[in-house]
């Protein structure tokens, strides 16, 4: 199931440097000092749903994310930025494990949800995967129909049962499906554009159409956390805002993280923020408003402001 | 370093604040001078020629207007054009009021309360101004402070000048049988009482320029 190895070896060893801002980079890009973040302490209100410890992950002889340690506030949007190859979609995928389908990463370190490690033997990635969802850049529908794509899932794990075999056994749960259909698509902001065709094939829908449906089919299985990554940058500003609206809704229910290389798109969409900056490190974490008004590490100043990367 | 085009802009953005600031700063200093030595010619150069300033303010303002829209600045940027965007209305104001106060030169009997020192509130509330713009220019949060507590002092003068005047007013003897004498009176007491008002709403404009400047500077609020 998984080719990743874990170990906790590191994290002992490991010394906090939160509150200093010294230059991590020399200013020929080589890394001078490994450090962990430097303004990561974040009070927020509310429960963490998700908390990383001490995360490293190694793609091969690449140190891709070095001691990240932060928590995720549950029914609120986080934003991961920072340019690219900072960390931020390798540290989206730790959280449901999708760093194990690569076989040259390793994770050492904790991450949990509700207060349990998702990277311990015995974890069903499967149930993992259900419970934390994910959404990518670019839309990835079934080559079938708009309702077999939100469908797929629960048949999946066996929650609805169609179909004449089904009806033989005696179950029929076509008004189940029927319903979970309808309040997936409802949820992703589609149903009032597909309703009348629901068995099209969802290839035929445009890009933004087809991002809400993966929105919808990541939903169809009532997921608590949804991870996107870049969810909207192959999108046209139009079905952007339609994304943004709907990750605002999303966040009252579900805990929403979130990897854009859009500032703007996390200024405007994020409750907090959390900067990656080169070298795989989580340079600073806060409430969204204090990121982009009054950051306090000078070198997340100048990425935000496009003074470098 | 990168999209120098919009570094050069914001560095554009503050010098052209910083001029327009010297030439309120020097219109006021010459209404002033024109209030102490009662130069009739002087105050009416004032008092003609505020469109200057007024084009000044509308095409800066248009000018934070479009950085907002094009370079959506944020951080220190954010909080510099902000600040910039805030302080010119300020700068405006005191344009205004240096007409005002040029105008009041122009009507005005200063014999009559020659007593009332007028220069020292108007060189106090000058200085406040030209402080608020050189912590503006040097990002200089201590001189912001500076200029936020002599705002007091300069309030205090300006009430007492105004409560002498009122005093004078009061106790006065007026033959009120010669109706002209108490017009003119009555006239001069609320011409000189706008002076100190306007002066007093001078520093309040310099406190308010500090208040954004230490905004802009160090995030800080707290004279906002």
């Amino acid at each position: 199931m998984s080719n990743s190895q874990r170990t906790h070896s590191q994290s002992q060893t490991r010394t906090r440097t939160t509150g200093s801002d010294q230059p991590l980079e020399t200013t020929s890009g080589e890394t001078v000092e490994e450090t962990r973040a430097e303004w990561v302490e974040y009070d927020f209100q509310g429960e963490a749903k998700m908390v990383a410890e001490d995360l490293d992950v190694h793609y091969g002889d690449d140190h891709a994310l070095k001691g990240v340690s932060m928590e995720i506030p549950e029914k609120s949007v986080t934003a991961l930025i920072g340019p690219s190859g900072c960390g931020k979609s390798t540290y989206l995928r730790c959280l449901n494990r999708m760093n194990d389908r690569i076989n040259a990463a390793r994770v050492d370190g904790s991450v949990r949800l509700d207060g349990k490690e998702i990277y311990q033997d015995g974890i069903n990635l499967v149930e993992l995967r259900k419970r934390v969802g994910m959404v990518f850049q670019s839309p990835n529908p079934f080559p079938k129909s708009i309702r077999d794509n939100i469908s797929y899932g629960p048949r999946k794990h066996g929650d609805i049962e169609t179909g004449l075999l089904a009806r033989l056994l005696g179950r029929d749960d076509s008004d189940a499906e029927r319903e979970l259909v309808e309040r997936a698509l409802k949820q992703a902001a589609l149903w009032d554009e597909v309703h009348d065709r629901l068995d099209d094939n969802a290839l035929g829908l445009s890009g933004g159409q087809q991002q809400r449906l993966c929105i919808a089919r990541c939903l169809s299985v009532d997921p608590e956390v949804i991870l996107m990554d870049e969810p909207a940058s192959a999108l046209d500003p139009i079905a952007t805002a339609k994304i943004e609206d709907l990750i605002h809704d999303l966040a009252k229910e579900y805990t929403v993280v979130i990897v854009t290389h859009n500032m703007q798109q996390a200024a405007r969409i994020s409750d907090q923020t959390a900067v990656f900056l080169t070298g795989g490190q989580l340079v600073e974490y806060g409430d969204t408003d204090q990121i982009f008004e009054n950051p306090r590490s000078q070198r997340v100043e100048d990425y935000i402001s496009g003074k470098f990367g | 370093m990168t999209r120098d085009e919009y570094q050069q802009s914001l560095a554009d953005l503050r010098a052209d604040v910083l001029s327009m600031g010297d030439l309120v700063g020097s219109r006021l200093g010459r209404a002033l001078t024109a209030l102490s030595t009662v130069d009739e010619a002087a105050a009416r150069a004032v008092a003609g020629a505020d469109d200057d300033v007024d084009r000044r303010y509308l095409a800066l303002e248009s000018t934070c207007i479009r950085l907002l829209a094009q370079q959506q600045p944020v951080a220190g940027d954010l909080r510099f054009v902000a600040s910039s965007f805030k302080i010119l209305t300020d700068l405006e104001r005191v344009g205004d009021l240096a007409v005002n106060l040029a105008q009041y030169t122009l009507a005005a009997d200063r014999k009559r309360f020659e007593e009332v020192d007028l220069s020292t509130i108007g060189d106090l509330a000058r200085e406040m101004l030209d402080d608020a713009m050189t912590a503006y220019r040097t990002d200089d949060a201590d001189l912001c402070r500076a200029v936020a507590e002599r705002d007091d002092e300069l309030d205090t003068l300006c009430q007492r000048a105004s409560e002498r005047v009122v005093r004078e007013l009061i106790e006065r003897e007026v033959d009120e049988g010669d109706t002209w004498a108490v017009e003119e009176l009555l006239d001069d007491v609320s011409r000189l009482l706008l002076i100190v008002r306007d002066l007093e709403r001078v520093g309040d404009h310099a406190v308010n320029i500090a208040a954004r400047t230490l905004y802009m500077v160090e995030s800080d609020p707290a004279l906002v």
